[in-house]
């Protein structure tokens, strides 16, 4: 079923558009293995559990989720810095899963990735130039060493940093500027796709909107696809063209981020916009939180059928029964939603093996 | 209103640091009323979280100096003997940090450390404080309170280890809570359930809050007046009404434009150049100056702007004060 | 306490306080700072300035010592310390302050030498080890536990069993005692980078193996590698003098700290300075070696480094 909408997913307005990154029943399992010697695998944590996603060219793409829900780990998972364990990825219309050597290297210069702590990101021992120009160094560009100093010397004035600071350390820097670095290493190979992963959650609120503001330009700027992973809910509203909500290991909601930001159709995205607080008193004191019950379920042990069931405020019979597939949902085109309060599609539980990834053979249908 | 809980006054905090000594915080006065809830807010360096460590000496000695006063029920904490202070400490004031594991002890059970604490403060029997502990679990909203008291911290979720501290800080009811960045680690549906349970406790127990964070939408939801912290001043008070909603404070006026807003608008964010000064280099005059986007005045780089009523304080006659030489476009 | 222990006032990764940022986030040490701390740990300091007379002493024996260290002299024979032999001489008349001087290059050369070996094989096993983990790291490490379970001076005898006496020779029996050693400190040293963030961006910037290896787990890695280094030089000084003293190291009649202790060992009751100057010589050594690792640890620590520069002792 969801394959069926996927592929006619579009942008408000637009025609058919051009996916860059495209997930499909991608998992990525760790195996949860017994104490002792032996270590025998005793289970699986189901970080990703079945996504199928797409990111077209030149949008920003907002993930969002709580932490566990395995956001992390499927950006990891599309560049293949993790690898995946079932289910396939592919990079403008190159399979990742299946790349040779040379292959990846050239995804590694393409597709590049801001991490979340500045502090630890960057090689304390290395000049900020040396951390920089190791993409030019590894991927052979701007060969010779005037070329690439000044390669670097623009990719700093790109971040809006001053060239001047290319032969310092990191510890001379504060947050914000260890960010920028971070974005200008991952610039250094001009590539088409850039995941940041929390990109801003560790920096100042000054700062996180200065940081948001220069990938919002550079993204213009540069014409690149954006995947902003982060589990701030007004940031993400804020960059993204389209929002994609995760809850444990699987995308539940995605659409245009005006659609799901006013209109969300999946439980768990109302519960989770009604909890970001805003900065205004009087809505503060008038609005309805919803507020959920329990905690997450740990990944190791997904609840049968809908995996948001056991903290659902609507609840209802399918819902343990039937594993919900995306469907289009609201008024929004390419607004879609796995929840059965639109309907019941998806796939029925097998009581022998509830461990099966149901719904991951889908797509290849 | 009556005489206040805490009554803060002149607080100055000065540490001896690698690079030289840091003026951490740099006369800060407030008060915290029965029942009230002040949020302290400010970004990296502001001295939030060392104002209010100061306050119960859990500073150390060999690097940090404090002066000035802080007066808990009348009793000045600053020059209280260590025992009295560690007297105070459990029945007068909770505390609760961002990282729940740094106050619970991995190696004890949940129960353990909730009865210890009880039994710390009171001639209680052993049964009675589990009994009494197991109501504290209840009361913050765990589930299975018996038999989260045989749980280590580590068998917990997040979100429930600090309700554990929570339930912990509350066991003696004390009468001020301090919470440290209490849910920043959280996430926004555990955040939404611990703000609620602190309102609802705090309506129970008429405990007084003091909230620091950086989160302005947290504060919005539940503080009843808000401390702007800069460069280790206070740099804006008042009603949180007024502080969020008629910022008189560049620099206030310039957290709320960074925020971006779930409406969405598309455009860019306002920002505020530049990074929060060291407390090791604080500018001279306004601390704000150097980021400032209005500054024109050359008394800005010279003359520090006390704090001074800027609006008619439009909620319970609590006065709105902003510490800034510019204050066209203020409410009035 | 129902409250909390002292939490680190800025211990926290979010946005929160950092009136102490810079005690959380110390500059990683390098050298040039490194050597300008290690100058302001006397003890270090002057242990250092020793062992830089020492090996300029050894390389420039010849030109250092009054006399030949084989210039046998009957005449001069279990003199006691004086202006013309202020060590003495031995049972046939050799200077032993000579031989003291020239036993450094041996007894030195030999440290250096084993210690040398340890810590390039060590370092190479615990680098592969600690980075691709799994039957790598049980495979090699499982090697290394069997060589270290072997008593070492057992190890060392069979090596020069099979392989005969002589300054080499005793080099590599040592240095094979200290593999072991090198591999586990770097392991553990590596394990714990392996996982820094900056490793995992760097391959996301498509770094191969080698180069993350090269620039970046082993320069982070390397401060307990080289603390590990000085105390090291220490032991194999005194294993060398163990095994020359056992008369499987350096053979007569070429001096070396060791051999000389051991031929002094017959005089003990009637000329105390045969074994007494070498035995001072190893002592020094040793002890100048340990307190430079002592401080070098001090100083490559970036907790310790920060609780010196901020002179809050």
């Amino acid at each position: 079923m969801s394959s069926v909408f996927l592929d006619k997913g579009s942008a408000p307005g637009q025609g058919r558009r051009d996916v860059l990154v495209s997930a499909r029943g991608l998992e990525v399992h760790f195996p949860v293995r017994s104490g002792g010697p032996l270590r025998r695998t005793t289970g699986a944590l189901r970080a990703v559990d079945g996504v199928d996603l797409d990111v077209y060219r030149g949008e920003t793409l907002g993930l969002v989720g709580e932490s566990g829900c395995g956001k992390s780990t499927l950006g990891n998972a599309l560049l293949r810095l993790v690898p995946p364990t079932g289910g396939t990825v592919t990079f403008d219309g190159l399979d990742v899963t299946a790349m040779g050597r040379r292959q990846l290297r050239d995804l590694r210069r393409r597709a590049g990735m801001v991490f979340q702590d500045p502090f630890a990101s960057l090689d304390p021992r290395r000049t900020v130039a040396q951390t920089v120009s190791e993409p030019l160094e590894v991927h052979r560009l701007h060969p010779g060493r005037q070329a690439r100093a000044a390669r670097v010397r623009e990719l700093l004035e790109l971040v809006g940093l001053d060239p001047a600071v290319a032969s310092r350390y990191p510890h001379e820097f504060s947050g914000g500027q260890r960010q920028r670095v971070g974005i200008a290493r991952a610039l250094a190979g001009e590539p088409d796709f850039l995941v940041c992963d929390e990109a801003i959650a560790s920096l100042d609120v000054s700062i996180q909107a200065q940081v948001l503001n220069l990938l919002r330009r550079l993204q213009r700027q540069l014409g690149l696809t954006l995947l902003f992973i982060s589990h701030d809910l007004s940031a993400v509203r804020h960059v993204s063209d389209r929002i994609a909500v995760m809850y444990l290991g699987r995308v539940v909601e995605v659409g245009p981020a005006t659609a799901v930001a006013a209109e969300p159709q999946m439980p768990y995205t109302r519960a989770l916009l009604s909890a970001v607080p805003l900065p205004h008193p009087a809505l503060e004191r008038s609005r309805q939180r919803i507020v959920l019950r329990g905690d997450v379920p740990s990944p190791a042990r997904v609840p049968s059928g809908c995996r948001f069931r056991t903290r659902c405020p609507d609840v209802f019979e399918p819902c343990p029964d039937v594993d919900p597939a995306l469907q289009a949902v609201g008024s929004a085109p390419g607004h879609v939603a796995a929840c059965h309060l639109h309907g019941v599609v998806g796939t029925p539980v097998r009581r022998e093996d509830p461990a099966a990834p149901a719904g991951a053979g889908d797509p290849a249908r | 209103m009556t005489a206040p809980l805490l009554e803060v006054e002149d607080l100055r905090v000065r540490l001896r640091t690698p690079r030289g000594p840091a003026a951490v915080v740099n006369g800060l006065s407030y008060t915290v009323g029965r029942g009230e809830t002040v949020a302290v807010v400010g970004e990296s360096g502001s001295g939030k979280s060392v104002s209010v460590l100061a306050l119960l000496g859990l500073l150390p000695e060999r690097v940090a100096t404090v002066t000035g006063s802080a007066r808990l029920d009348g009793e000045d904490l600053l020059t209280m003997s260590p025992e009295r202070l560690r007297q105070v400490r459990g029945p007068g004031v909770g505390m609760v940090f961002q990282d729940p594991m740094t106050s619970l002890n991995p190696v004890l059970t949940v129960g353990r450390q909730l009865v210890e604490g009880i039994r710390a403060h009171g001639e209680v029997s052993k049964a009675a404080a589990r009994e009494r502990a197991a109501g504290l679990l209840a009361e913050v909203g765990l589930p299975d309170p018996q038999g989260a008291l045989d749980r280590y911290p580590h068998e917990l979720s997040g979100g429930m280890r600090q309700r554990v501290v929570i339930a912990i800080a509350l066991a003696n009811s004390p009468a001020l809570l301090i919470a440290d960045e209490a849910t920043t680690a959280l996430d926004v549906t555990v955040q939404a359930q611990i703000l609620d349970l602190v309102e609802s406790l705090q309506a129970d127990h008429g405990t007084g809050v003091i909230w620091i964070t950086h989160d302005l939408g947290v504060v919005a939801g539940i503080a009843d007046r808000v401390l702007v912290m800069y460069g280790g001043r206070c740099v804006e008070d008042g009603t949180v009404d007024d502080v969020l909603e008629r910022p008189a404070h560049p620099y206030t006026r310039g957290l709320l434009g960074a925020l971006p807003d779930l409406a969405g608008d598309g455009g860019d964010l306002a920002t505020i150049p530049g990074t929060p000064p060291a407390p090791t280099d604080l500018p001279g005059g306004c601390v704000f100056w150097p980021r400032c986007p209005v500054r024109g005045d050359a008394r800005c780089e010279t003359e520090q702007p006390p704090l001074q009523v800027v609006g008619a304080g439009l909620s319970k006659g609590l006065p709105h004060r902003a510490a800034t030489w510019c204050t066209e476009g203020s409410a009035r | 306490m129902t409250g909390a222990p002292l939490p680190e006032p800025a211990a926290s990764p979010t946005a929160t306080d950092a009136g102490v940022r810079s005690t959380q986030r110390a500059p990683r040490p390098r050298w040039r700072e490194t050597l300008g701390l290690l100058a302001r740990n006397p003890t270090a300091a002057i242990a250092a300035a020793v062992l830089v007379l020492l090996v300029l002493m050894a390389v420039f024996d010849e030109t250092v010592a009054p006399d030949g260290p084989n210039e046998i002299s009957v005449d001069d024979r279990l003199q006691a310390p004086s202006w013309a032999h202020p060590f003495g001489t031995d049972d046939l008349g050799r200077d032993i302050l000579s031989r003291v001087v020239l036993g450094a290059g041996v007894s030195l050369r030999v440290g250096f030498l084993a210690v040398a070996f340890a810590l390039v094989v060590g370092a190479l096993v615990g680098l592969l080890a600690g980075f691709y983990g799994r039957w790598v790291d049980d495979v090699l490490m499982r090697f290394m536990d069997v060589l270290f379970a072997f008593p070492a001076v057992l190890l060392a005898i069979a090596v020069l069993a099979v392989r005969g006496p002589g300054a080499g020779n005793t080099a590599l029996a040592i240095g094979i005692v200290y593999v072991p050693v090198f591999a586990r400190v770097t392991r553990a040293s590596v394990l714990g980078v392996r996982e820094e963030v900056y490793v995992r961006a760097s391959r996301s910037v498509g770094a191969s193996d080698w180069r993350l290896l090269t620039r970046h787990v082993l320069p982070n890695a390397a401060p307990p590698i080289i603390v590990q280094t000085s105390i090291s030089l220490a032991f194999a000084v005194l294993a060398e003098a163990a095994l020359s003293f056992l008369g499987l190291g350096t053979q007569p009649p070429n001096p070396s700290w060791g051999l000389m202790l051991a031929e002094g060992r017959g005089f003990i009751d009637i000329a105390w300075w045969l074994a007494f100057f070498p035995g001072m010589a190893i002592f020094l050594t040793v002890l100048c070696f340990n307190l430079l690792g002592d401080g070098l640890r001090d100083v490559l620590d970036p907790r310790q480094r920060t609780l010196m520069a901020g002179g809050g002792r």
